[in-house]
């Protein structure tokens, strides 16, 4: 494992609107493409959730048949496909995560909600580039710890507020505070610059 | 609540973080065609995919690229791959029912085989059990043959009033294709009289048993000839065996 921030091929909306119309067509080589340009970067954050590299592995898989899937509903003119596919990932692990540990999940229509394909239109070309990522990890950075950790929690283990409190053994209105300061630093940090180039 | 009001939530609401009632209000106002709420949701959404890209970065397994790729040859393919197996599944039931025939078809012709044999026995046995009651009997005579000739067959002719001739003999080659032995009875200064067909056993013995009652009296001569394999009224050759009461 290399700790270091992801370096991804140049975010190219052009070539992902492409892919995207493969898929919505179901061209089987599409596939190869997609995994080529997003595997990389979906494995990693799937592993960073599960950390088990079998299920890690599987997941990867769900989520690539599942955008395979529910292609026809994106759209390939407006919609990212790169998040989005992201975004189907996250939730296939942490679903996971919570099924593995008993929970009940959060809520199937939750997640269901949060990776709809028309959540991801008109989009920042940059959102995943390398820029990007380095921009977001100093703005991670500049967090102090707890901010940073409920952040942490909340993204990569799908907690709620109220599990983070119960998790972290803080009040829920301290966690409240702690996350909700994160993201408003985040969003400062980040600010309009950052994802408006 | 004004999109001002929200705008706070809009990344609490893009990490699903955002409890009720709140969620239910910016979820009011993202459904409205050019709510500003829409375009700072969008935003925070950005934010959030974003932060994926902070994961530790691991190497897949090569493998995976390939389970991925094989994932949809062909969707239909998803639906295919399941007929190979059936296939199979059928070509070795097919298989086995047909084994399970030969099998049962080789077995009843084993069976067949065995109770041939047993019937062929029994009637062997029935046939032994009355040359034995036949030679048994006091009213039998025996006659010896063969004593006196340089190449046998040799062996004993046994007369029952009763029951009728027993042949037993030895060094009788089986009769060539197309040929068989016949047993005639020769009464003293008559004609032989035809008393039946045999065949010896491949190692050159033979046991006939011609029923019926004989006249020991008027009776001359057992004899045997080799005759075509139909018989004959009247003896055609020389007789190979002459045994005279």
């Amino acid at each position: 494992m290399i700790f270091l921030p992801l370096l991804f091929a140049v975010y190219i909306p052009e070539e992902d609107r492409s892919l995207a119309e493969r898929l919505k067509r179901h061209e089987p080589a599409v596939m190869t493409e997609l995994y080529d340009r997003y595997g990389k970067l979906a494995y990693s954050l799937i592993y960073r959730i599960v950390r088990d590299v079998g299920a890690a592995e599987d997941l990867v898989q769900e989520t690539f048949l599942r955008v395979w899937n529910r292609a026809q509903g994106f759209d390939a003119e407006r919609g990212a496909l790169g998040p989005w596919l992201l975004a189907v990932a996250r939730n296939r692990a942490i679903d996971y995560l919570r099924s593995a540990s008993g929970k009940m999940s959060r809520g199937a229509l939750e997640l269901e909600a949060a990776e709809h394909p028309s959540a991801f239109a008109n989009f920042e070309a940059d959102v995943l580039s390398q820029d990007q990522s380095r921009r977001v990890r100093s703005a991670l950075g500049r967090l102090n710890e707890n901010q940073r950790h409920v952040i942490e929690l909340a993204y990569f283990e799908g907690l709620s507020q109220s599990e983070m409190a119960e998790r972290l053994g803080q009040p829920l209105g301290t966690v409240k505070t702690w996350v909700r300061t994160a993201l408003k630093n985040l969003r400062a940090d980040l600010g309009e610059k950052a994802l408006s180039v | 609540m004004t999109c001002d009001e929200l705008r706070d939530d809009y990344e609490l609401y893009a990490m699903g973080l955002l409890d009720e009632p709140g969620r239910a209000e910016l979820d009011a106002h993202l459904r409205r065609e050019g709510d500003p709420c829409i375009a700072g949701v969008q935003k925070a959404r950005e934010l959030v995919s974003s932060i994926a890209t902070t994961a530790p970065e691991v190497h897949a397994p090569a493998r995976l690229r390939k389970k991925v790729a094989g994932l949809v040859v062909g969707d239909e393919g998803r639906r295919w791959s399941w007929a190979p197996v059936w296939i199979a599944v059928a070509a070795g039931l097919a298989l086995v029912t047909i084994w399970l025939g030969i099998s049962r078809r080789d077995l009843e012709r084993t069976i067949a085989d065995f109770e041939r044999q047993l019937q062929q026995k029994n009637v062997e046995l029935a046939r032994l059990n009355e040359a034995v009651a036949l030679m048994n009997d006091p009213a039998a005579r025996q006659v010896v043959f063969g004593t006196d000739t340089a190449q046998p067959p040799r062996g004993r002719v046994f007369v029952n009033p009763k029951q009728g001739v027993l042949l037993l003999a030895s060094n009788l080659p089986p009769a060539a294709a197309g040929k068989i032995y016949e047993m005639w009875l020769i009464p003293k200064g008559g004609k032989p009289v035809p008393a039946g067909l045999f065949q010896s056993e491949s190692d050159g013995t033979a046991l006939y048993l011609r029923k019926g009652a004989v006249d020991i009296a008027s009776m001359g001569v057992v004899a045997v000839t080799l005759e075509p394999e139909s018989g004959s009224a009247q003896p055609t050759t020389t007789p190979i065996i002459v045994a005279a009461l």
